[in-house]
């Protein structure tokens, strides 16, 4: 699961037998079961119904809209996972890839520039924008102590509220009654290369980019250790509050180019509701809780998660089962996962605790220890 | 010394020829490969002082869990009264009548003291309303009849140590303990408080009590009980009357050998100072400092200890000095440098290195591997970095060089820390520290809860420490440990520091007396009471 | 002036009213976890589901008591969900607590479509409401009387005073025999039901139907009241009421010609401005934020809003 570079080298064989044990199975395969269930109860054949939305994500024309509802699945996974690797829970994803969007927008109607440097503009404005909306919880959380989850998720409404007034004020295409920009010039277009679209290239960048800074570096190392124990690496003398600001920075960015990339592409305006409504946030927030923050695992995740949503519509066609099954599958995979966890790693602790007969010889500290949730290690309780 | 006595009852006074009030028979306990119980025999009469001793990691906690109803033993027999009983859960054991002090207090911060004793044993009012009174007055009668003296309205919080654990064991009297366990009573107190809850134990004796002291100990054992069973690997060894025992005796069952961990002490020889701490004042904005107008020096080649119980502000200071807390005032120089408005990284540059009170929630990261936990602090800097990567082969070599020279015991660095016993993880930490060469080493508590056998392989890695040219400072509980390590012992009380004693002056009673807040300067007519 | 007296007036408290209920009910709850010591964030999904049932259980019955019934069924049943996978399991109780809130949004609005055959909105004429005494809902006078019963409970009640125990310190509750997973158990279901109630109140007594998502972020602003209030009953009361306030007044600044994104605005920006001011001023003075427990041997380098964290473990 984790990337230690110091981890053995695993033979395939073994690898798939620990796949076969692993949590991530297990929740998936259940999720699959807890999913027939309501099928038959909605008087679907599960089946069938499966089977629809396999074909759904990856028939013969299929699997190529499965990539484009990957892209943004994906990149929004990373949003959350880059900063999830140091602990720190992204919530805010929704305001700032409408952030990054309505900027880019703004930049697409008011600027006029010739093609690579317009695209290239539009694109930065947009990942600077999400990026600094992301800042925003992490200061407040180190200088003010307001808690980073609920302040990026708070931050998100007036910021959505805001791109909405936008595009149905100012930026409003008169030509049509609906609330959406004009559609943009030519230059403001992303081109589609040898069949995928130059977004799946750049997010194909951002992949490599944070794959290698967080296996690599030694940023991603201090990242990873502040993951398993945030206390320690700040007794190792590693600037966290600094570190989390970056990763919100990060973690920001790359929603605000993703909604950058999305309004860019066709049909080439800013449509409200478009980056909230096909939930790309919290599929994408699903994703990397699945992969538990692991960058590479998150990719996985998102292109499974995004195969489920594009086969939901699939099977919506094809058997008439509501398309929103994709995402109780998506949801119940993770609180199952969550579950199965924890019960793992604590029959492990236990294990531990009771091996250790050794005591310490005199107490911690002076006072009385409330560390709510953790029992403290080598204490035998019930 | 007279022991108060009490009115006289029948089933007062001690009778170790009539029947057992509690015995346990052939206790095994196994976790996993390691026997922790191996036929331990244990039989506690009514109206005595027992105590259990034994060294770390010889199943005095082990067997005191089976007692309390934490664990249930793997084979062997727990008889009340000579009935064979089992205990599922320590609510069982409270029934039947048995009572634990732990170690570590478990109470609850913001209530009261009436609030804490009661809980689960209330009296309730009309419609199931706790009646706060009626808790009030039972913590009244108990502490008036015991010489418990608490406040029952104070807030835990508020309270001191030697007050908390009164209030555990009025918790265990309120529930009619009559087998009152207290897990190594006397380490977080001063020798006064000590003193007063021997006068406190003594009184529950005469009251036809059984009180057990799980300890280290030897004199505690020799001024309190009135009868030792000692532990040793897991077996009873020796059941002996104190009265006709002696503590060479009980020494030698304990370790199977004779330990004088003093003996070990070589001088160093002190250079120019490296830590100079002036007028270090930490604690919140507003309120008493748990850091008060601390100074000290610490010179290269020079080991220097810091006593005090736990909780006088030791922790807190070396945590200043590391940067991991904030100071009100003061300055801290390493060397030259003035470490003002440093953080803990830059201070670790400045040239200081820190073992932690707690290898595993703060000196290291559990779930990481071996070799992981080991690179923190190298992993910026050649030869772990190369340009803008971080090195892998260059990681697990660095973990290897250490595991080998500090002689931890472990696999292969790919394991994650948490799997190495108590005093691996130890040596880890501390291995990883003196890795950095640093001239200044903080050190707090740097053998608790590991075997004899770590314990004196990390002393001498503090010597060799000292003795290459670097300035330790060393914060510990034990005062064994001091003498075995420190050229001069600095006293913490209230966050002061009360005493500076060299080598010399640093007897067990001038530390102790300062340890509880007496000037050495007031000439304290010795430890009587 | 003129716009002073037309947002302000006599006829601003019963729409204050409406506002505030669902908040209050669903931040009671969450306080009740709050002191077992479970933090939930799955308020949200549980008041949506909720507000389903209501709806459901009103229709085909035909009697909003019974769609209150099963809101308060359906309540509990995701809250079992939390209080299995985390209280009894261990799970993260932030990961599950959000994975509950979208399992809440692909559920309802899959049943929505298989139940009903609707999307996006269900309501018909004949959809029964909850009745109303002087222009509110039986469920507005049951929220404001549970926030002394609750305060009483906690305070005076042997189980609240238990359940207080566990949440400071659950190896002391244990070590002397309180179940504190019973316990837990217990304060995650009582959240459910009261989010239940909450979501019966948004589509029975607010409004009188379904609309996907309909709970818009006021679970979260429940989240937000408890840690203001650290889970105090009347601290809780107070902040729904700000944020109540806020959302009865956005809707007559939309009255006055504003954009109606101001208005939708305007509740969170609130209780963000108010999490900020109330974090700062805990900070000053206590030294912590209103989220995090009271504690005397805090670890010094721990992050402040660490309840708010989540191991990767």
């Amino acid at each position: 699961m984790t990337t230690t570079p110091t981890a053995p080298a695993a033979t395939p064989a073994a690898r798939a037998r620990a796949l076969l044990r692993s949590p991530i199975l297990l929740s998936i395969l259940g999720a699959l079961l807890l999913g027939s269930v309501m099928l038959l109860g909605a008087g679907g054949n599960p089946i069938e119904a499966y089977a629809a939305m396999v074909d759904g994500a990856f028939g013969s024309t299929q699997w190529r809209n499965t990539l484009i509802v990957a892209v943004p699945v994906v990149g929004m996974a990373l949003a959350v996972a880059v900063p999830l690797r140091a602990g720190v829970v992204n919530l805010g994803g929704e305001g700032q890839i409408v952030l990054g969007g309505i900027t880019a927008a703004v930049v697409a109607a008011t600027v006029d520039l010739p093609m690579p440097l317009s695209l290239v503009a539009a694109l930065s404005a947009g990942a600077l924008a999400g990026g600094l909306l992301g800042t925003i919880p992490a200061v407040l959380e180190n200088r003010l102590g307001v808690p980073l989850l609920v302040s990026s998720l708070l931050l998100s409404y007036p910021v959505v509220a805001l791109a909405s007034y936008v595009v149905r004020f100012p930026l409003r295409d008169p030509g049509t009654g609906l609330p959406q920009s004009r559609v943009f010039e030519e230059a403001y277009r992303m081109p589609v290369l040898f069949g995928i679209g130059l977004s799946a290239v750049v997010l194909a960048v951002v992949i490599a980019l944070v794959v290698q800074v967080d296996s690599r570096t030694p940023f991603g190392y201090e990242v990873r250790l502040t993951g398993h124990n945030r206390r320690f690496t700040e007794y190792a003398g590693v600037d966290v509050p600094r570190m989390v600001t970056r990763l919100m920075f990060t973690g920001g960015g790359i929603a605000g180019l993703i909604g950058a990339m999305v309004v860019t592409s066709v049909p080439y305006r800013y449509i409200d509701g478009a980056l909230v409504v096909p939930g790309y946030t919290w599929t994408g927030l699903l994703a990397a809780l699945l992969a538990r923050a692991n960058p590479l695992g998150a990719v996985a995740a998102g292109v499974f998660f995004a195969a489920l949503q594009v086969g939901g519509f699939g099977m919506e066609r094809e058997t008439e089962v509501p398309r929103e099954l994709s995402s109780i599958l998506q949801a119940t995979v993770i609180v199952i996962l969550a579950a199965t966890v924890a019960a793992t790693a604590r029959r492990a602790r236990t294990r531990k605790d009771t091996a250790v007969s050794e005591r310490p010889s005199s107490p911690e500290g002076g006072a009385v220890r409330t560390r709510t949730g953790t029992t403290s290690a080598g204490e035998v309780d019930s | 010394m007279t022991p108060r006595k009490a009115e006289p009852s029948a089933e007062s006074g001690g009778d170790p020829a009539g029947e057992p009030r509690v015995e346990l028979a052939g206790i095994v306990k196994r976790f996993g490969d390691v026997v922790a119980n191996d036929a331990a025999d244990l039989r506690l009469a009514t109206g005595e002082i027992h105590a259990l001793v034994g060294e770390n990691g010889a199943g005095k906690s082990t067997l005191m869990s089976v007692l309390y109803g934490l664990i249930a033993p793997d084979e062997g027999e727990i008889r009340v009264a000579g009935k064979p009983v089992r205990f599922r859960s320590p609510v069982e054991a409270v029934e039947a009548g048995m009572g634990m002090v732990h170690q570590a207090f478990r109470l609850f911060p913001s209530m009261t003291v009436a609030e804490n004793v009661v809980y689960r044993a209330e009296t309730r009012g009309t419609a199931g309303l706790l009646d706060r009174r009626a808790a009030v007055r039972a913590v009244q009668d108990l502490s008036e009849r015991y010489g418990l003296r608490v406040d029952p309205r104070a807030r835990i919080r508020n309270l001191s140590v030697g007050v908390l654990q009164r209030v555990e064991i009025l918790k265990a009297l309120h529930r009619d303990a009559q087998v009152l366990i207290l897990d190594e009573p006397t380490a977080v107190l001063t020798p006064q408080e000590t003193r007063l809850l021997f006068d406190v134990l003594r009184g529950l004796r005469d009251s036809g009590r059984t009180v057990v002291i799980v300890t280290h100990k030897l004199g505690e054992v020799l001024e309190l009980s009135d009868n030792v069973t000692v532990l040793r690997d897991g077996r009873t060894v020796a059941r002996l009357v104190t009265a006709e025992t002696t503590g060479a005796e009980i020494a030698r069952h304990m370790t199977g050998r004779a330990v004088d961990l003093d003996g070990h002490y070589v001088p160093g020889t002190p250079a120019a100072a490296v830590l100079t701490v002036e007028g270090l004042t930490v604690g919140p904005p507003t309120g008493r400092p748990v850091v008060d107008d601390v100074s000290l020096t610490v010179r290269a080649g020079e080991i220097v200890g810091i006593a005090g119980v736990a909780g006088n502000g030791q922790l807190e200071l070396l945590e200043a000095i590391a940067g991991l807390r904030p100071s009100r005032s003061g300055s801290v120089r390493v060397g030259g440098t003035g470490l003002h408005g440093f953080s803990a990284g830059r201070r670790r540059e400045a040239g200081i290195a820190y073992i932690p009170e707690d290898r595993a929630a703060t000196g290291s990261a559990v779930a990481a591997s071996v070799a992981d936990n080991l690179a923190v602090g190298f992993h910026r800097r050649s030869p772990l970095r190369r340009g803008w990567r971080l090195d892998r082969s260059a990681v697990r070599d660095h973990a290897r060089r250490i595991i080998e020279h500090f002689d931890i015991k472990v696999s292969t660095p790919a394991v994650a820390a948490g799997t190495l016993s108590g005093g691996n993880l130890q040596k880890l930490v501390v291995g990883r520290e003196m890795a950095h060469d640093a001239p200044v080493l903080l050190v707090d508590q740097p053998t608790r809860g590991v075997d004899i056998g770590a314990i004196e392989n990390i002393h001498g890695r503090l010597r060799a420490y000292r003795d290459a040219g670097h300035a330790v400072l060393l914060a510990s509980a034990e005062l064994s440990e001091l003498m075995a390590l420190a050229d001069r012992v600095l006293v913490m009380f209230g966050g002061r520091v009360v005493a500076d004693l060299d080598r010399a002056d640093a007897t067990e009673e001038n530390v102790g007396l300062a340890m509880a807040g007496i000037p050495a300067s007031t000439g304290a007519p010795g430890t009587g009471s | 002036m003129n716009v002073l007296t037309e947002l302000v007036d006599l006829s601003l408290i019963p729409s204050i009213l409406r506002a505030l209920t669902p908040v209050l009910l669903a931040a009671l709850g969450g306080a009740i976890c709050a002191k077992a010591g479970v933090f939930n964030v799955g308020l949200e999904g549980f008041m949506l589901v909720g507000a389903f049932a209501a709806v459901a259980g009103s229709w085909f019955t035909g009697s909003a008591w019974v769609g209150v019934l099963a809101a308060v069924l359906a309540g509990a049943g995701m809250a079992a969900l939390l209080a299995i996978a985390s209280v009894k399991y261990g799970g993260d109780e932030i990961i599950v607590g959000i994975a509950l809130n979208l399992l809440a949004v692909g559920l309802t609005a899959f049943l929505l479509r298989t139940v009903f055959g609707r999307q996006g909105t269900f309501t018909e004429p004949t959809l029964q409401g909850l009745p109303t005494i002087a222009g509110q809902t039986p469920l507005t006078y049951l929220a404001w009387l549970l926030v002394p019963v609750l305060a009483v409970f906690l305070r005076r009640h042997v189980w609240g005073f238990r359940l207080q125990g566990v949440g400071e310190a659950p190896e002391a509750a244990r070590s002397l025999g309180v179940d504190t997973v019973k316990y837990r158990y217990g304060a995650v279901l009582a959240s459910g039901v009261l989010c239940g109630l909450a979501g019966a109140q948004l589509s029975l007594g607010n409004v009188v139907l379904f609309s996907q998502n309909m709970t818009a972020g006021r679970g979260w602003v429940a989240v937000v009241a408890v840690l203001l209030a650290q889970a105090a009953p009347f601290g809780v009361l107070l902040a729904a009421l700000l944020f109540a306030t806020a959302e009865a007044l956005g809707f007559r600044l939309q009255g006055v010609g504003l954009p109606s994104q101001l208005a939708s605005a305007t509740p969170y920006v609130l209780t963000l401005i108010a999490l900020i001011v109330a974090s700062v001023r805990a900070r000053r003075v206590l030294g912590r934020a209103p989220g995090e427990v009271p504690s005397e041997d805090r670890p010094p380098v721990e992050n402040p809003a660490a309840s708010t964290h989540v191991s990767r473990e």
